[in-house]
């Protein structure tokens, strides 16, 4: 493989890291900074448009309904879509990649009732399986990453488990049962090593799709609640005003796009890089 | 004659269907238990000790779990869904009125964005690292990123608020039907557009093509005759996951556009605590997934007889 940079590859990677870093840094340093209360706004400075001034506060993306800064609002709302998605998408990794590694290794009826349990999962349509849970057991915070984390599990363990296929047969896993392992410590030491890998840039590529869905929850108003913002209920409350302040449907879809972008982006990347190294 | 092994293969997936059918209906069934109460999550707030038991009791929520598993899956057998608590209807009655405008919006964008989808990869494919390649590549990326009910929003704002070019929902008309399919399809026309760029790309580097135009066909009878069918293959059997996105899509654009479809009625009922047109919904939904990955399995034996012999 010659090691030359082509130019448009690296445009690609360079342009993940400067959303994500962005928006990193949006969700981070803005509410650790930023002056205006985001939960608690000025009556007399509702629906100001981008870069207007009110007294001393610039509001650079506006305001609401209720005169709350848009950018305090954006920046904690990004930082609890992102917590909500990174931790449910934990959640399914773990259990994908431990369901899969035992179906994987065991196989008979475990790997059947396993990957028939995948395919159920699958056949649900995510939105709708997620509203009827949310909608029996309420729409907390906790509620919502455990009901995200726990249907997200089947592509994970697809991948696990086909690896684990793979490198059961190597020799090394039967010197290690030779020498008396066991199976559990087996695949602890000598399986899981080599799935990381793999699983981490599935993880790249699924965390666009948790993070639409995460949104269209809070758009639909069954997600975390306001005045506790999200990317997804910004969008769903700022609808009825969309007519005088566009701004409030506006920015928090860049927000959700430019995360999109970065991941797919970095996820292609990560798939290429494995690609020509496996070549 | 159809052989054996093709048989068996159709046999096995449609028996693999009945078992996640089956496996659904556990889920959705059990779902509504998961507060242990399934009679309280039901009422309203304001209803009294008195009248949550009353409901309990109608509903036969007293009986052991499993003797109610096996009154809801017999009545799913036979179809009946339940009664919805809001319209005291049944809920499949419910749903199979409002089938027909999720399935209009439905096949619409499905239909659009496919063929652009599949005129736009042939050509991103083609003129790989071009200027059209690099703007086409562009637009997909992008389309993927946007969630649909932000993208619908915007249309609505453009087209319909500031210009007044498009009415911004309700149904009947063909020009209501246009910004609904246009959102929903967004996504769709993406993931198609990289799939057949992709899988095209690969196919145009098999030595078959090379000895093609070494004979001297040319350049557009390669692609059509020659590459086209072996790389729609795998776009082919992706199409079942796509499914369920657009499905997923069809809930939200619907409410948006005041569109009266399935999801809409999902989300109503949610609302309304309607549970039983909830599991119906969702129960519907799998099904339909269920019988077009059949379909795709079937279509995926007819297009790669590798497999048939």
């Amino acid at each position: 493989m010659p090691r030359f940079w082509n130019v448009s590859r690296n445009a690609d990677v360079a342009l993940a890291v400067l959303l994500l870093t962005a928006v990193a840094l949006l969700s981070v340093l803005v509410p650790l900074s930023w002056p205006p209360d985001p939960l608690r706004g000025v009556l007399t400075a509702t629906f100001q448009p981008p870069f207007s001034v009110v007294g001393e506060q610039v509001h650079p993306l506006g305001t609401d309904q209720l005169g709350r800064d848009l950018l305090a609002r954006l920046a904690l709302g990004t930082a609890i879509s992102l917590g909500i998605v990174l931790v449910a998408e934990i959640i399914s990794v773990v259990l994908g990649t431990t369901l899969g590694m035992i179906a994987g290794y065991f196989g008979g009826w475990v790997d059947v009732v396993i990957m028939r349990a995948v395919d159920v999962q699958l056949a649900i349509p995510f939105i709708l399986l997620i509203l009827l849970i949310v909608a029996v057991v309420g729409p907390g915070i906790g509620n919502l990453v455990v009901v995200l984390g726990v249907t997200g599990w089947a592509v994970f363990a697809r991948v696990a488990r086909a690896k684990t296929l793979e490198i059961r047969e190597l020799e090394y896993i039967d010197a290690a049962r030779a020498i008396g392992m066991s199976k559990f410590a087996i695949i602890r030491r000598h399986i899981l090593p080599n799935i990381v890998g793999p699983q981490t840039v599935l993880l790249t590529l699924d965390l666009p799709r948790l993070i639409i869905l995460e949104a269209s929850i809070g758009f639909l108003g069954l997600g975390v609640q306001p005045p506790t913002p999200t990317l997804g209920n910004l969008i769903g409350e700022g609808r009825a005003f969309m007519l005088i302040a566009n701004w409030l449907v506006l920015y928090p879809g860049i927000v959700i796009g430019a995360l999109v972008i970065g991941c797919n982006l970095l996820g292609d990347w990560l798939v290429r890089r494995a690609d020509s190294r496996a070549a | 004659m159809i052989p054996v092994k093709a048989l068996s293969f159709v046999a096995g997936r449609a028996l693999q269907g009945i078992v996640v059918m089956f496996g659904v209906s556990v889920i959705v069934f059990f779902a509504l238990f998961l507060t242990g109460d399934p009679a309280a999550v039901m009422m309203p707030p304001s209803a009294t000790r008195a009248e949550i038991d009353a409901f309990r009791e109608a509903m036969g929520f007293n009986d052991p779990i499993w003797v109610q598993y096996g009154r809801f899956l017999g009545g799913v057998l036979q179809g009946e869904l339940g009664i919805s608590l809001r319209y005291r209807r049944p809920a499949l009655d419910l749903l199979l009125e409002r089938l027909p405008a999720t399935a209009l919006l439905a096949c619409t964008a499905l239909l659009w964005s496919s063929l652009l989808g599949l005129v736009l990869g042939i050509i991103s494919a083609v003129r790989k690292n071009s200027a059209i390649d690099f703007v086409i590549r562009v637009i997909s990326l992008l389309g993927q990123a946007v969630p649909v009910f932000w993208l619908a929003l915007i249309m609505i704002i453009v087209f319909a608020l500031k210009l007044r070019w498009m009415p911004s929902g309700g149904i009947g008309t063909a020009k209501q039907l246009v910004m609904p399919s246009l959102a929903l399809g967004a996504y769709y026309l993406s993931a198609m557009t990289r799939l057949v760029r992709a899988s095209l790309i690969e196919v145009l580097g098999e030595n078959y093509i090379r000895t093609a135009r070494a004979k001297g066909v040319s350049n557009w009878r390669v692609v059509v005759h020659h590459a086209l069918r072996n790389a729609l293959i795998p776009v082919v059997t992706v199409q079942g996951m796509y499914f369920a996105a657009l499905l997923g899509g069809a809930v939200v654009t619907e409410i948006i556009f005041a569109w009266p479809g399935i999801g809409r009625l999902a989300v109503d009922s949610i609302q309304n605590q309607d549970f039983p047109v909830v599991q119906a919904v969702v129960l519907f939904a799998a099904f339909v997934f269920v019988v077009v990955n059949f379909l795709v399995d079937v279509a995926y034996l007819w297009l790669n007889p590798r497999i048939r012999l």
